[in-house]
């Protein structure tokens, strides 16, 4: 009521007035009402406002009409956080302590162990120039893809730790691969060629077979299958024996002889040997980590059989290494083996380098010559390449031209039974295989297995233009993009693959290129994802009178049936005789059969 | 993601892998400036990036006076010329999901999308396959509004209710808490709530309509098809979406930067039932 209040107007309206509304009563008036304190907390109106104005004319917000209510709650709020409610205080949160902690231990300096007795020179390292992180992250930006600059920092370190505590001769930035609850980094790398041997003299020294290896080569499954096929035996000889029982028909329990019961005639493809490492899709070996301050991992060599299955499933990574892959068909291992195939098709697929920087030649010896022999170049590809040193930077426009045939892969197909080179299921050809399997452990990795199955897989050689690769549903599998329209003497050509969405290559106009993979590790699909579907039932009983529907036989017929029993058996009804004779029949085979 | 965050995205989209490049957020950053200008828009973002065989589209979208109504979307593909990307058509709606081709990159190209006769989907039980036609503009258009309805995210309390029904956004956020960012109930989709005013209320104990007014995440199906990471020592969360691969929402913890973007071919995974794991 005395917002409008006027001295003027009230002096001339009446001198009572005035006397009662004296200003300086009605504001302390006013004033101990709004600081009169609440009953229930205490707090009072005339603080809160006076808190409330002075946040306000310190931040100075804009429109502060429309959130007045929000910033006096706000301020509210404030006043009841505490901040000491800890036994311990805490300055930083724990977490964020916590990544400090580890990267300040990251970056300690790497240990010795026999600190004196080595040149630092001679410990044999692997390269890490051509690991510049951030300046690699300088041409992943541009191209725009990019980790945050701190990750980059530490993940040269990591990498760094990683080959002095590994027998590493070659390393290299693979990419990321996300999950549902944390991230992969993954580093591939060569082992050094005594580290490759080691594993495949235990790779041959099995003397069970190929197969066997294969499931011995992944650890965590190796526990399982044995268990789960011995289960299954002990069920069917549980099955076979009663079946027996029944049948021997007179002293068992069973009133009636039983057909026999049904053999399962599925029998599982033969088991496609996995290649030894440092062949084929275990040329490299991947080290991943999801924290870089924490340690890495290695993941297993892939088997054949990991790799055909994987291409029927579609499930998103979750994180942890050691999670169950649930799903049909049955996946033979945890996610760290789904990851090393992932990547292992990934690399497959879209690791790509510019026309001409690598090149077969280098081995001209008698090797070379054998392969001139007309169709074996197409069949049986080389599988080693080497840097071209006469390379000739490929110009900007042809890396950016929407052919593609700028481009060439430079890993090796992978073919549908899940090996790069195909392996003959038929036991002939399989000991020359294996002998320049054998061979190949100790020279370098040339494999050259003969062709001598009926019709062998074959898939595009090595450094085939990526104009060649398929077309999915008319849309090329590449996409070439120039990084920047404005400054062109510096633009990169960048390729980005469809079928593995998150794939890419850059160059630059000199010789660097570099292959990345952003993504969460799955196959882009044209249609949806459809599961495959379970195979037909099979037929367990033959057709035939025992397991037919028949009409229950009249009063009369079993009457019949009785007094033609009675004194001396002879057949009467036309469908008992049938089963009978069926059943005797049976029942002499078996005894034969038992004799 | 809002215009002045487009420069130096690598600290905050970074944790996803995908980023703005100097060039792009430069241009991006002043011709979308001329474009609020122009269009008096109060404010102005980017919506990211669909990937094209040829071109790759980059859309933004700007508000006069409403965050949530009047959205008016734009794309380019070069991010210097910036065209009005229409309406979704009725047609175009329908004939969009069916349409499983990639992006070309040139608008005005008409594609034939084939629908089999088998299709439950369509809306009428069809006796022979047949063929409809569709502008990549119009599919364009259906694409970014699907997404935006479906996917867009903006954290609890980014946006303010007014009094007089008009959603702005809330210059006194001040971040989600740690705790808070953990939960998908945290975050909530960026567009006209769908369900009942007061369904979304019942939902929370500290409810407060003015913040509590949008659709939280957690009410899409099934469990799991939002990740959320807490990255970087508890400082970013990161939320995905698995229905829409690409959509990414970045928010750093208790500080009022957040956004989302989207990165992606447009194309819908509806495969994430087989990519989750089996709920124990």
């Amino acid at each position: 009521m005395i917002y409008d209040y006027d001295i003027r107007e009230g002096e001339e309206e009446g001198e009572q007035e005035v006397a009662t509304l004296n200003p300086d009563k009605e504001y302390a008036h006013a004033k101990a009402f709004l600081q009169k304190a609440s009953s229930a907390t205490g707090e009072n109106l005339y603080d809160h406002l006076s808190d409330v104005l002075n946040k306000i004319l310190a931040e100075k917000p804009e429109n502060i009409i429309d959130f007045f209510e929000e910033y006096s709650r706000k301020v509210k709020e404030r006043r009841y956080r505490s901040a000491l409610d800890h036994l311990e205080d805490i300055y930083v949160p724990k977490q964020r302590y916590e990544l400090s902690t580890k990267t300040m231990a990251l970056f300690k300096p790497i240990k010795m162990e026999e600190p004196s007795t080595v040149d630092p020179g001679d410990l044999e390292l692997a390269d890490m120039s051509q690991n510049n992180m951030l300046l690699l992250l300088f041409y992943f930006e541009q191209a725009g893809l990019g980790i945050p600059r701190a990750q980059m920092f530490s993940l040269i370190v990591a990498m760094k730790k990683l080959i002095h505590s590994q027998p590493i001769a070659s390393i290299r930035f693979w990419g990321i691969i996300y999950g549902l609850y944390h991230n992969y980094y993954i580093v591939e790398t060569d082992l050094k060629e005594e580290e490759y041997m080691r594993r495949n003299e235990s790779f041959h020294a099995e003397p069970t077979g190929e197969g066997d290896e294969a499931v011995a080569e992944t650890a965590p499954t190796e526990v399982d299958i044995p268990h789960k096929i011995t289960g299954e035996d002990e069920i069917t000889m549980r099955l076979h024996q009663l079946a027996h029982e029944q049948q021997l028909g007179e002293d068992s329990k069973f009133p009636r002889v039983l057909p026999p019961l049904p053999l399962s005639l599925y029998e599982p493809d033969p088991k496609v040997p996995s290649e030894p490492s440092g062949v084929g899709v275990n040329s490299k070996v991947y080290y991943v980590t999801t924290d870089l301050t924490g340690t890495w991992e290695q993941l297993p060599d892939c088997t054949p059989e990991e790799i055909r299955i994987a291409r029927q499933i579609y499930k998103a990574f979750t994180g942890n290494l050691d999670q169950e892959i649930i799903t049909y068909p049955e996946f033979p291992g945890k996610e760290r083996n789904l990851l090393r195939v992932q990547i292992a098709r990934i690399s497959a697929g879209t690791h790509i380098s510019p026309l001409g920087y690598y090149t077969f030649g280098g081995e001209t010896g008698g090797e070379g010559e054998e392969e001139e022999g007309g169709d074996e170049e197409a069949e049986g590809p080389k599988t080693s390449y080497r840097v071209n040193p006469k390379y000739d930077p490929v110009p900007l426009k042809d890396l950016t031209d929407g052919s593609m045939s700028f481009w060439v892969h430079h890993v090796q197909y992978i073919l549908p039974q899940g090996r790069t080179s195909w392996w003959s299921p038929i036991p002939a050809p399989e000991e020359p295989d294996e002998a320049e399997a054998e061979d190949l452990a100790e020279e370098d990795e040339d494999e050259k297995p003969k062709m001598a199955g009926p019709e062998p897989e074959t898939g595009p050689p090595l450094l085939t233009p990526l104009s060649e690769d398929a077309q999915i549903e008319s849309i090329p599998a590449w996409s070439a993009r120039i990084s920047s329209s404005i400054i062109e003497e510096f633009a990169l050509g960048i390729v980005r693959s469809h079928l593995w969405p998150g794939a890419y290559c850059f160059a630059t106009q000199g010789k660097l290129f570099q292959n990345i993979y952003f993504g969460n590790g799955l196959k882009y699909i044209v249609t949806n994802f459809s599961p495959t579907p379970l195979p037909p039932i099979q037929q367990d009983y033959p057709q035939g009178p025992e397991i037919m529907e028949m009409f229950d036989p009249t009063g009369a017929e079993e009457e019949e049936w009785r007094i033609a029993h009675l004194p001396k058996p002879k057949p009467v009804g036309p469908e008992e005789g049938e089963e009978e004779e069926v059943e005797e029949e049976e029942e002499e085979d078996e005894d034969d059969d038992d004799d | 993601m809002n215009l002045e965050s487009v420069l130096g995205t690598l600290e905050s989209l970074g944790y996803v892998g995908h980023t703005i490049s100097t060039e792009e957020g430069i241009i991006l950053h002043n011709s979308l400036m001329i474009l609020q200008n122009e269009n008096h828009f109060r404010n102005t973002f980017f919506w990211g990036r669909i990937f094209g065989v040829e071109k790759d589209y980059y859309i933004a979208f700007g508000y006069v006076k409403d965050v949530l109504k009047g959205r008016v979307f734009y794309y380019s593909i070069d991010c210097i010329n910036w065209g009005l990307l229409p309406n979704p058509t009725i047609h175009a709606k329908k004939v969009t999901p069916f349409c499983n081709t990639k992006f070309q990159g040139d608008p005005s190209l008409v594609i034939d999308v084939l629908i089999e006769k088998e299709e439950i989907s369509w809306d009428e039980p069809l006796k022979k396959a047949i063929m409809q036609r569709l502008k990549e503009e119009d599919r364009l258009s259906v694409t970014v509004h699907t997404i935006t309805y479906e996917a867009s995210v903006v954290p609890r309390g980014g946006l303010f209710m007014r009094p007089d029904g008009v959603a702005v956004e809330n210059l006194s956020f001040e971040g989600l808490t740690l705790l808070d960012s953990r939960e998908l109930s945290s975050y909530q989709h960026y567009r006209l709530p769908i369900q009942k005013w007061n369904t979304n209320l019942l939902t929370r104990d500290d409810y407060n309509y003015a913040t509590d007014f949008l659709d939280p995440l957690d009410i899409d199906i099934p469990e799991g098809c939002w990740p959320v990471q807490i990255l970087a020592g508890d400082t970013v969360a990161i939320v995905k979406s698995l229905y829409w691969p690409g959509l990414y929402f970045y928010h750093t913890v208790e500080t009022p930067k957040y956004g989302f973007i989207y990165f992606g071919t447009g194309k819908k995974c509806l495969d994430t039932t087989f990519m989750l794991l089996p709920s124990t």
